[in-house]
Parts: structure tokens; C-alpha cells; sequence
């Protein structure tokens, strides 16, 4: 895990350096010819979808009736970046299992290199389940969501309640890897 | 509810809810303001010298957690390079530290950083982290300002808008010019015998990695 936390990292700051390289756009390529064509898995782009607080709100109203565990990250959070592939392995995981993965980008909504760099990320990574980014300043995003920093990891139940808040916040406490997936496992075995 | 019934409640209220909120500060886990200085010894320096608590002093110790490949320190660096610059002529120390554990967060890299960005106060490395997890340091940039009994007086942001660093090499402030300096307004306090008007903001940063047993 270590390895692959580090050949992560490194990929994400050769991005900062150098710029990632572009993939084809579908919907390009598909305008091209004139007709509709498959989207290949190779072709395949994350989106990263603003969404203001109160919007937040509502999406994860929307998302009731399933476990629910959101990822908060930022391009410039490098154990953030580090951990991401871990929370893309649990969405395969569990993905019959009624848990639904979401997560919630808090990279300033104006600066559009690093948005860039998120997108890119998000699509290397496979994130096919919903990514949003949070559009509001980043330190009251920070202040709404009672959040001291990231990574940090919410999971709602299926009632929409907040039961496991994930984070860094206590230096003698912080959450592992490993504090989710039994977060996952406690809520799917309580029904 | 009428006046005296409000003041009972309140009452009760502060009662079951104050050994809580007691125990740490409204943004941080571990100290509240007031807390001690913890102790330290021979944490070494990026000048080549290590420094102890013993070392210090000064009427006021203002201790910053730094880190290195942190976006928020890099934007933030020459507001504290221009504090470092507006208390040189008072009996007022800026003491950087670092604790996290990635290698570009230890001594070898604080040394360049600290001699590519101006720093002009003293940079250690706490190996240990004791000194952050004692102080519940989560966050860099994060400021600690401690009066002379070597109390905790201020605890939180440097002033009201916390700036990045980004990709292009510019510098941008979450909320445009800054207008409220806390650290300075809190050494300023200090030094007149003055209360402290703000004791505790939310501090905006990158998050300190402490190792978990």
C-alpha cells in the first residue's frame, strides 16, 4: 500500500510539474465522424460536478435509504491524494452491498488549473461513482461542513443520519484505512 | 420561560455542558487557551544549533507548525516573514516547527525551504511530534502565542484570509486583502498588557500526519 501511496503522489506532482497528458474527448471523437460511437473504457473522463452547500445538502438527501460514505480531498492535500485509491477499491468492494461512494473535492472553485488537475485525477483513478466539487469559498466550505481538515472521511447511514465522522482533527486519534471499512462493516452488519 | 427560569436553565445548562467543553479548545482537540507550553529539548534547528524550551527568554513565543510541500505555507510565507520583520525590535520570538514525516517535511527540506522562502526565525524538526500532538497541532500554517508565564493566549490562523500558493507560482488570499491580524493583534495585546481580543480562530491548512500506533 505503501508503494502505491507514493507512485500515486509522485504521478499527481509530475502533474503539478509538467501537466498531465490530455485523453480524447467522446464526445469530440463522436462529433468527428457524425454518428454516435461507444465510449471506450480508455476514453472514459471524470466529471467533477460544482455543487454549493445547500446543494450538498440535497444531494446527499437524495442518496437516503443506502450507506453513504463521502471522501473530501483537495489537489494540494497529498495524503488525501495518497489515500484516494484505497476509497476506489472499497466502492468496488462494496458495490452490491447497498454503500454508495461519493466524493466532495475542496480545491479552490477558481483556480482552474487545479480543477484541471482534480478532473485528470479523478479519471486516472477510475472514480466512476459521483464526484463533486465543492463551489463556495474554500474556507467557509471548510466552516459549513465543521471541518478542520482533510482528508476526512463522513459516512451516513441509510436514515441520512451522520454516524461515523472520519478525521484527522485529534492527533492521538486519527482515522486509518482500516477505521472505514470497519465504519462500513458495523453499518451493513447493523442492517 | 421568565428571566429566572432562563437564568437556571442556563444554569443547568452550563453545568452539564462545561467539563466538555473544558477539555480543548473550539477548534482544537487537545489544548484550550490557557494550556502550558509544553516542554521541549534539543529539537534541532536548520541553522545547525538545536533550541529547549529553557532557551526561551522572551516576554512572548509565538510557535507556527510548518510544513514544507504545504500549498497554504508557501502562500502564507511572506506574511509571516513580514511578522518575523514587524517584532525584530520587540522582546518577541517566531519559532517554526515541523513535525510531519514525509521527507519533504524534514530537516534536509525545511533547510531549503526555509533559505529559498526568506525565513527569518527559527525552523525545527520535532522527529518525535510530540511537541504538536502535546499542543493538538492538525494543520499548517497554525499559530500558537504564548504570553511570558508561557501561557497559550492566542491559538489559530496568522490573520482573517489564509492564502495558497497555486501551480502558476501567484498567491491567492481566500478572502481578498487581509483585515483582521491576529497573531500581531495578540502580540500587540501581550506587550501593552492588554486582553486579547480574538483567542481562537479555525486554522486553514494542510493536515499534520501524525504516526498512529
Amino acid at each position: 500500500m505503501r508503494t502505491r501511496r507514493l507512485a500515486v503522489a509522485l504521478t499527481v506532482a509530475t502533474c503539478f510539474a509538467v501537466g498531465c497528458g490530455s485523453e480524447p474527448d467522446p464526445a469530440q471523437t463522436a462529433a468527428g465522424t457524425g454518428a454516435p460511437e461507444a465510449v471506450k473504457p480508455s476514453q472514459w473522463k471524470a466529471t467533477l460536478e460544482p455543487v454549493s452547500f445547500e446543494g450538498w445538502q440535497e444531494e446527499l438527501h437524495s442518496l437516503q435509504g443506502q450507506i453513504v460514505v463521502v471522501d473530501m480531498w483537495a489537489t494540494w492535500c497529498l495524503p488525501c491524494i495518497e489515500r484516494f485509491p484505497h476509497m476506489v477499491e472499497l466502492s468496488t468492494e462494496f458495490a452490491d452491498q447497498g454503500v454508495e461512494f461519493v466524493s466532495l473535492c475542496l480545491d479552490d472553485r477558481d483556480d482552474a488549473d487545479a480543477i484541471e488537475l482534480a478532473r485528470k485525477f479523478l479519471t486516472e483513478q477510475k472514480a466512476t461513482f459521483p464526484n463533486y466539487l465543492m463551489d463556495e469559498v474554500v474556507t467557509h466550505a471548510f466552516e459549513k461542513l465543521d471541518l478542520l481538515g482533510i482528508p476526512a472521511v463522513f459516512i451516513y447511514g441509510p436514515d441520512g443520519v451522520l454516524r461515523y465522522r472520519l478525521t484527522g482533527d485529534d492527533p492521538n486519534n486519527q482515522y486509518t484505512d482500516a477505521d472505514v471499512v470497519d465504519a462500513i462493516e458495523e453499518l451493513l452488519a447493523a442492517g | 420561560m421568565n428571566l429566572r427560569g432562563l437564568i437556571l436553565a442556563t444554569s443547568v445548562l452550563t453545568l452539564v455542558v462545561l467539563p466538555v467543553v473544558l477539555q480543548a479548545g473550539e477548534y482544537n482537540a487537545v489544548v484550550e487557551i490557557g494550556a502550558p507550553m509544553p516542554q521541549f529539548s534539543d529539537l534541532p534547528a536548520t541553522d545547525g544549533t538545536t533550541l529547549s524550551y529553557a532557551d526561551l527568554k522572551e516576554e512572548v513565543v509565538i510557535l507556527v507548525f510548518l510544513a514544507n510541500h504545504c500549498p497554504w505555507v508557501k502562500g502564507m510565507d511572506p506574511d509571516l516573514i513580514a511578522l518575523g520583520e514587524a517584532i525584530q525590535s520587540d522582546n518577541v520570538r517566531i519559532i517554526g516547527v515541523s513535525v510531519n514525516h514525509r521527507e519533504d517535511d524534514r530537516l534536509p527540506a525545511m533547510k531549503k525551504h526555509g533559505a529559498e522562502a526568506g525565513y527569518n526565525f527559527t525552523y525545527i524538526y520535532d522527529e518525535s511530534q510530540q511537541l504538536g500532538r502535546e499542543l493538538g497541532a492538525t494543520r499548517t500554517p497554525e499559530y500558537y502565542v504564548f504570553n511570558k508565564d508561557r501561557e497559550l493566549v492566542y491559538m489559530g490562523l496568522l490573520h482573517n484570509s489564509p492564502a495558497s500558493k497555486r501551480q502558476d507560482g501567484t498567491i491567492n488570499y481566500t478572502e481578498g486583502d487581509p483585515t483582521q491580524f491576529y497573531v500581531a493583534d495578540a502580540v500587540k495585546a501581550l506587550l501593552a498588557g492588554q486582553e486579547i481580543a480574538v483567542a481562537e480562530t479555525r486554522a486553514h491548512g494542510c493536515s499534520v500526519e501524525y504516526a498512529q500506533d
